[in-house]
C-alpha cells in the first residue's frame, strides 16, 4: 500500500525534473528537484543570509512559535470553558470575539511593530492571534457537545458546580479541545513565515531566510526553504495527531 | 488515478512555463518600475511630468511603483517588466543569479545614501562605533547593504560584530525614534527626512563612504532591447535630457520631487543635494560590486569581466552623446 501513496509525489518530481532538464520549465522560475536539493545543502552549509545557518533559522521560528502557541492555549482554553458553561459570559464576550476574529492575523502586523517592536515578541503576538481563535470557538463547541443527560446526572447526584466544570465538561471537551490545537499551531505557523518577512532583529527565521533569498534571488533556496516549513508542519501536525489519538484510546 | 494525477501536474507545470516574456508586444507601451519615493530616480519623474518620453516617441507607462530593488528583479523574472530605475547591486545580483535577463543601458545617480544615528545619540560617532549595534537595511544585496559592508570592512570590523538587519525604508524613522536600532542606511530623502524630523543624524554620507558610488541604473530587459532598441533608444535619449533638466532648473525638479515622494520641500531639497545625478556609466564601479557581492557569498560567477560586458551596455548611451 506504501507504494501507492508514494507514487503521486515520485511522478511529480520525475516529471518535474524532466521538463526543467529539457528546458521547458526555465530554471529562474523553477529550479529542478536536483537544484532545490542542492539549495537546501547550501541552506545547511553556507546558510542564507550566507553564515546564517538553516538549524538557527529553525530554532527561532520555532521559539516564537511555542511563545506565541503556548499564550494561545492558556487563554483560549479557559476562556472557551467558561464561554461555554455560563451563558452570561458568552453573551458578553461573544460579540468582541466576533469582531476581531475576521481581521486576518497579518492585518495586525503594522500595530504589532508598533507595540511589540520588530522581532520576537511581534511575532509571537501575530501567532498567538492565528492560534487563539480556532482554539477558543473549538473549545466552546466541545463543552456544547457533551450530552446534557452526563451533568443533568451530576447535578442529580448532588455533584458541586466546581465538580461538574472540573470533571465533566473539561474532560469531555478534551477532544474537541484537540482538534482546535491542531488547526490552531496549523494556522499558527503559517502566519508565521508571513510575520518574519517584515523584518526580524535577530536575524533568524525561516520567513526572514526566504525573504532573503529572494531578495540575493536565489529561486532554489526559497522553495527548499518552503519545503523546510512543509516538513516542520508536518511533524508538528503528527505529534498533535498521536496525542489525539492516545486521548481518545484513554476514553 | 494515475493519468489524473499526471495530467494534472502537466497543466500546473505547463502553466508556470507558458506565462513568460513573449515579443508580443509590437506597440505597447514600455513598462516601467521604480521604487517607492526614491529621490534618485527624479529624473524618471521628471521626464514623465515635462512630457519629454512623448517627445522623443517613448510610449512609457509605470506599471509599478516597489519597496525594493530585488522586488523589482523578481518582477523583471516574471516577465512584468521592460525597463526599471533600480540600484546596481540588486540588478547585478538579479542577473548574476540569473533570475533575470537585463542589462543597464545608463547610469541614473551616484552616491546619495547616508547613515543615520539617533539624534540625541552621544555613543556612535564613526564606523568603528557601530560595533556590536543594531543596523538597519533595505534590503540585503541592495546598494546600502553593500556600501554598509564595504565601509565596515574597511575600517577594520568584523561583519560578525554588527548585527545588520533589514527593514523597509519607510519603518526605519520609527525603528530608531523607538530605539529598536541603533542606525540605519537608506537612500535620499529617508535620512534627510530623518533629520528634518529631529529623529536622526547623517553620521556618514555615501559620498564619504565611497566618493563617486554608482548607485541606481536605467535597465531593460534583455528581450526588449534585442526587439525594441528604438524604443531603449528613446527612454535612454529622454532620461538624459532629463538628467540634464534637474541640472538646469533645480526648483522645478525639487517640486518634482515633492509632488512624488510626498515629502516636504525643505526634505526634498537637502537629499537632492547629496544626489549626483549622472547618466554617465562606470565599468570600474561594476567591477567593485560584483567582485564584493562575490565575497559576500551572494554572487558566483566564474568569469566576472565576461559578466560586466555583458551586463553593462554603453552602445546605446554612446549613439546618443555627442562624442
Amino acid at each position: 500500500m506504501i507504494w501507492k501513496r508514494l507514487l503521486p509525489p515520485v511522478v511529480l518530481l520525475l516529471v518535474w525534473q524532466g521538463l526543467s532538464a529539457s528546458g521547458i520549465i526555465p530554471a529562474y522560475k523553477l529550479p529542478s528537484p536536483v537544484a532545490v536539493a542542492a539549495g537546501l545543502a547550501d541552506l545547511i552549509q553556507t546558510g542564507m543570509p550566507p553564515g546564517h545557518l538553516l538549524h538557527v533559522h529553525i530554532y527561532y521560528s520555532l521559539q516564537r512559535v511555542l511563545w506565541g502557541y503556548a499564550l494561545a492555549l492558556l487563554t483560549a482554553i479557559p476562556l472557551g470553558l467558561l464561554m461555554g458553561w455560563s451563558h452570561t459570559i458568552r453573551g458578553l464576550i461573544e460579540p468582541l470575539v466576533e469582531m476581531i476574529r475576521p481581521i486576518p492575523p497579518l492585518a495586525w502586523i503594522p500595530i504589532a511593530i508598533l507595540w511589540f517592536g520588530i522581532g520576537s515578541k511581534s511575532a509571537a503576538f501575530i501567532i498567538f492571534l492565528g492560534a487563539f481563535f480556532p482554539i477558543l470557538l473549538n473549545t466552546i463547541s466541545g463543552v456544547h457537545s457533551i450530552d446534557p443527560v452526563l451533568i443533568e446526572a451530576a447535578r442529580v447526584l448532588n455533584a458541586s458546580r466546581r465538580f461538574i466544570f472540573l470533571k465533566v465538561l473539561v474532560p469531555g471537551a478534551i477532544p474537541s479541545i484537540l482538534t482546535g490545537m491542531r488547526i490552531g499551531i496549523g494556522i499558527g505557523w503559517m502566519t508565521l513565515v508571513a510575520a518574519e518577512f517584515t523584518g526580524v532583529k535577530q536575524g533568524y527565521g525561516l520567513g526572514y531566510m526566504i525573504m532573503t533569498a529572494r531578495d540575493i534571488q536565489r529561486s532554489d533556496e526559497i522553495i527548499a526553504g518552503m519545503l523546510v516549513i512543509g516538513i516542520i508542519g508536518l511533524g508538528i501536525d503528527a505529534c498533535l495527531k498521536t496525542v489525539e489519538r492516545q486521548t481518545i484510546k484513554w476514553r | 488515478m494515475k493519468q489524473t494525477y499526471t495530467a494534472v501536474i502537466l497543466i500546473a507545470l505547463m502553466v508556470i512555463a507558458g506565462n513568460g516574456y513573449s515579443s508580443e508586444t509590437l506597440n505597447q507601451p514600455i513598462r516601467m518600475a521604480y521604487l517607492q519615493s526614491d529621490i534618485h530616480h527624479l529624473a524618471l519623474w521628471v521626464a514623465l511630468e515635462k512630457g519629454i518620453f512623448k517627445e522623443n516617441g517613448a510610449n512609457v507607462e509605470v506599471k509599478g511603483v516597489f519597496k525594493a530593488g530585488p522586488e523589482i528583479m523578481t518582477a523583471f523574472a516574471a516577465g512584468e517588466l521592460d525597463m526599471a530605475y533600480v540600484g546596481e547591486a540588486p540588478s547585478t545580483t538579479a542577473v548574476a543569479n540569473k533570475a533575470a535577463r537585463a542589462v543597464v543601458v545608463s547610469q541614473v545617480n551616484t552616491e546619495g545614501s547616508a547613515l543615520v544615528v539617533a539624534k540625541n545619540t552621544t555613543g556612535i560617532n564613526n564606523l568603528s562605533d557601530l560595533r556590536g549595534k543594531t543596523v538597519a537595511v533595505p534590503g540585503h544585496s541592495t546598494v546600502q547593504d553593500f556600501l554598509l559592508r564595504r565601509a565596515l570592512r574597511e575600517n577594520g570590523i568584523d561583519l560578525k560584530q554588527v548585527n545588520i538587519i533589514v527593514l523597509k525604508p519607510p519603518e526605519m524613522i520609527g525603528a530608531l525614534r523607538t530605539g529598536q536600532i541603533d542606525a540605519f542606511i537608506a537612500w535620499e530623502p529617508y535620512p534627510s527626512k530623518a533629520d528634518t524630523l529631529s529623529v536622526g543624524r547623517n553620521m556618514a554620507t555615501s559620498k564619504e563612504m565611497w566618493p563617486g558610488h554608482p548607485c541606481c541604473v536605467l535597465i531593460s530587459d534583455h528581450g526588449f532591447l534585442v526587439g525594441h532598441p528604438e524604443d531603449v533608444k528613446a527612454v535612454v535619449k529622454s532620461h538624459v535630457q532629463a538628467t540634464d533638466y534637474i541640472h538646469r532648473n533645480p526648483d522645478e525638479a525639487v517640486k518634482i520631487g515633492v509632488k512624488y515622494t510626498g515629502m516636504d520641500e525643505t526634505t526634498v531639497r537637502q537629499a537632492m543635494q547629496n544626489v549626483h545625478y549622472t547618466y554617465e556609466l562606470s565599468i570600474q564601479g561594476e567591477k567593485e560590486y560584483v567582485q564584493f557581492l562575490s565575497e559576500l557569498g551572494y554572487i558566483h560567477l566564474d568569469d566576472p569581466d565576461k559578466f560586466v560586458d555583458y551586463f553593462i551596455n554603453p552602445d546605446i548611451l554612446k549613439g546618443i552623446l555627442p562624442q
